[in-house]
């Protein structure tokens, strides 16, 4: 009885899936083909064309590339460590400690989940010249390492933790930071791996306050150097750009597509879609 | 490998002097007094919400104490951390760290403390070969049954050889077999390694048949504290008679017997085992129901609708709708004074000569 009804939904289901999949995948497909291919064959598709590196040699030759990777590299893993650092501390006193205010301050970190960071742009602007930070790679970073999102789902990961697991650990002896690192740190990897995941990707694709904060080639970050690279009015070819597009998305999709399985795990267990 | 018999500890007392602790406007423990005796076993046994787990988390440290000063050994250690009270303890939950391995659950302690590793692998040894768990060493948790979780939450309780125990109802998830066996093996192992041990539980079976003591608690108060045997033998209150032995003892109010119709502020305790046929007894009884188990009948009875329950020896015959009396020896005899809430010795030999002639 059921089985028509079943079909024509899934048949829907199925074909929008598609072609949400289609749509998504398209500019990526395109940027491949052109990359690999010579200009000439930037809109003119056949399975014939010759294969070619070319494209990313120039590219790389183009613009400092490496430097750029380097920068993008160091800020990404110093915004990580700081984050995982001060998020981690945060998050414990909020649920292990009991101090007057705990609520306040909590709520005051959910209300940095609703500011837009692009709108406080100005004001940091100028935070990073009073400290004489503008055109660094610590100013790049400063404004995002107390993440409000980090802290609560920290918070949320080690409510669930059973309170007997801290008082055992407690009794046998751990201090404050023995219970955190033997108790709650190695229970939240799940969450620290989900949010390590959010974090680097967010980052590694973060364009506007780089491109504010920074103005020479030692600080940018790829994502500028990119915009920079292409945006040079003396013609640069579409497959250069597209190349030199791959190279830059490259390190983090080849990482995702590793670890997708682990990734999609954790971020079932830690809760976050 | 060295099979030698794990170390002995000497166990220290325990005392409350007064203790109570505070919820809002409740109080969970009221003004308690205990003394535990050094290298003793000490049950704490109540009703669910008596307060008795707070009291033993108030000795762990992990809860404050409200009122009232808490001494292990010579030193008082109301303000002291869990960790600088030189206890170990069992959870009910067993909280077992989930991420490690058998044997990284039972060192955890040793590890903090950072003793020797070869130190610690010899200690592993012995408490696993103790145990029984040499062969579950690698294992997680997750891995394991709940008896075996229930042993490793044991070892590493034991394995500090701490002067104290304590143990918060931590047989209460395990089979009825299973908590048989555990219970004489924690008994065993007290004795054996010779540590001062306050347990928990709500029931009175592993209460009576494995402490030193028994403190019986009741709303936060102090119902009694005594060997398992006085407190069988000699309830101190009306509660202490009917927490403890099943089926539980029988309260009848002094006016519902006829020797007796003018004393109407006492209760007269007969257990339902001491109750004996017997046609010129005191005690008359109209049967309700009877229930046949083979070595003994339960009949439930009723004496100016006051309920009452008797247990008879296999052979005799007793049929619902009968109405028959009962007799008891005197020895069997309890009074209690239902005002002051205690035992009346006092009255016994008096009551005893109206009731068993």
């Amino acid at each position: 009885m059921n089985r028509p009804a079943f079909s024509v939904d899934r048949l829907l289901n199925t074909s929008a899936a598609w072609l949400l999949a289609l749509l998504w995948f398209l500019p990526l497909c395109y940027a491949v083909w052109t990359a690999f291919h010579p200009a000439a064959f930037e809109a003119h598709f056949v399975l014939t064309a010759p294969l070619t590196l070319e494209n990313f040699e120039e590219a790389w030759a183009a613009a400092p590339f490496a430097r750029y990777f380097f920068n993008t590299f160091l800020l990404v893993t110093l915004i990580l460590i700081c984050q995982f650092v001060l998020c981690t501390l945060a998050a414990y006193a909020f649920v292990r400690f009991d101090f007057p205010g705990r609520t306040i301050l909590f709520t005051l970190v959910l209300l940095q989940l609703l500011v837009m960071p692009d709108i406080l742009m100005v004001e940091n602007y100028k935070t990073m010249r009073l400290l004489d930070l503008v055109d660094t790679i610590p100013a790049i970073a400063l404004p995002y390492i107390a993440s409000g999102f980090g802290i609560f789902l920290l918070r949320q990961t080690f409510m669930t933790i059973p309170k007997e697991l801290d008082e055992a650990a407690r009794i046998e002896g751990a201090s404050f930071m023995g219970v955190l690192s033997k108790v709650y740190i190695p229970l939240a990897k799940p969450t620290y791996l989900a949010y390590g995941l959010v974090s680097v990707s967010h980052h590694w694709n973060n364009f506007l306050w780089p491109l504010i904060v920074t103005n020479s080639e030692d600080t940018r970050p790829v994502t500028v150097g990119l915009s920079i690279f292409s945006a040079i009015d003396s013609g640069v070819e579409w497959s250069v750009i597209n190349a030199a597009t791959l190279m830059t998305s490259g390190p983090l999709l080849i990482g995702f597509l590793l670890f997708q399985r682990q990734f999609v795990q954790s971020f079932m267990r830690a809760g976050i879609k | 490998m060295t099979n030698a018999p794990l170390t002995t500890v000497d166990g220290r007392a325990i005392t409350l002097q007064s203790v109570s602790k505070i919820w809002g406007d409740s109080r969970a423990v009221d003004d308690l007094s205990i003394e535990v005796p050094a290298g003793t076993f000490t049950a704490l046994l109540g009703p669910s919400g008596c307060g008795k787990s707070t009291t033993l988390r108030m000795i762990a440290g992990l809860e404050s104490v409200d009122e009232g000063r808490i001494r292990i050994g010579d030193e008082e250690v109301n303000e002291r951390a869990p960790s600088k009270r030189d206890l170990s303890m069992v959870f009910q939950s067993y909280a077992l760290f989930p991420h490690l391995s058998v044997a990284e659950n039972i060192v955890f302690g040793l590890k903090v403390r950072r003793v020797s590793r070869a130190d610690r692998d010899a200690r592993l040894n012995r408490v696993a070969d103790l145990l029984g768990l040499s062969a579950l060493l690698e294992r997680k948790p997750a891995q394991l049954s709940g008896g075996q979780q229930q042993r490793v939450a044991l070892g590493r309780a034991i394995i500090g050889e701490k002067p104290v125990c304590l143990m918060d109802e931590p047989l209460s998830n395990l089979d009825a077999k299973l908590r048989q066996e555990m219970r004489t093996e924690i008994r065993a192992l007290q004795q054996q390694l010779g540590f001062t041990m306050v347990y928990v539980t709500h029931d009175q079976v592993e209460a009576i048949t494995m402490a030193d003591q028994v403190v019986l608690l009741n709303k936060g108060r102090l119902e009694q504290a005594a060997t398992p045997r006085d407190l069988y033998e000699r309830p101190a209150t009306p509660f202490s008679a009917r927490f403890v032995g099943t089926p539980p003892m029988n309260l009848i109010p002094a006016s519902a017997l006829k020797p007796l119709a003018q004393a109407d502020t006492l209760l007269i305790g007969v257990r339902p085992e001491a109750l004996i046929l017997d046609p010129k007894g005191p005690i008359t009884a109209k049967v309700k129901t009877v229930e046949y188990h083979g070595a003994d009948t339960l009949a439930e009875c009723s004496i100016n609708s006051e309920p009452m329950q008797v247990r008879l020896s296999g052979g005799s015959v007793v049929t619902a709708g009968d109405t028959v009396s009962f007799g008891f020896a005197a020895e069997a005899l309890h009074v209690f004074d239902v005002m002051q809430n205690c035992r009346r010795d006092d009255l016994l030999p008096e009551i005893g000569a109206m009731l068993c002639s």
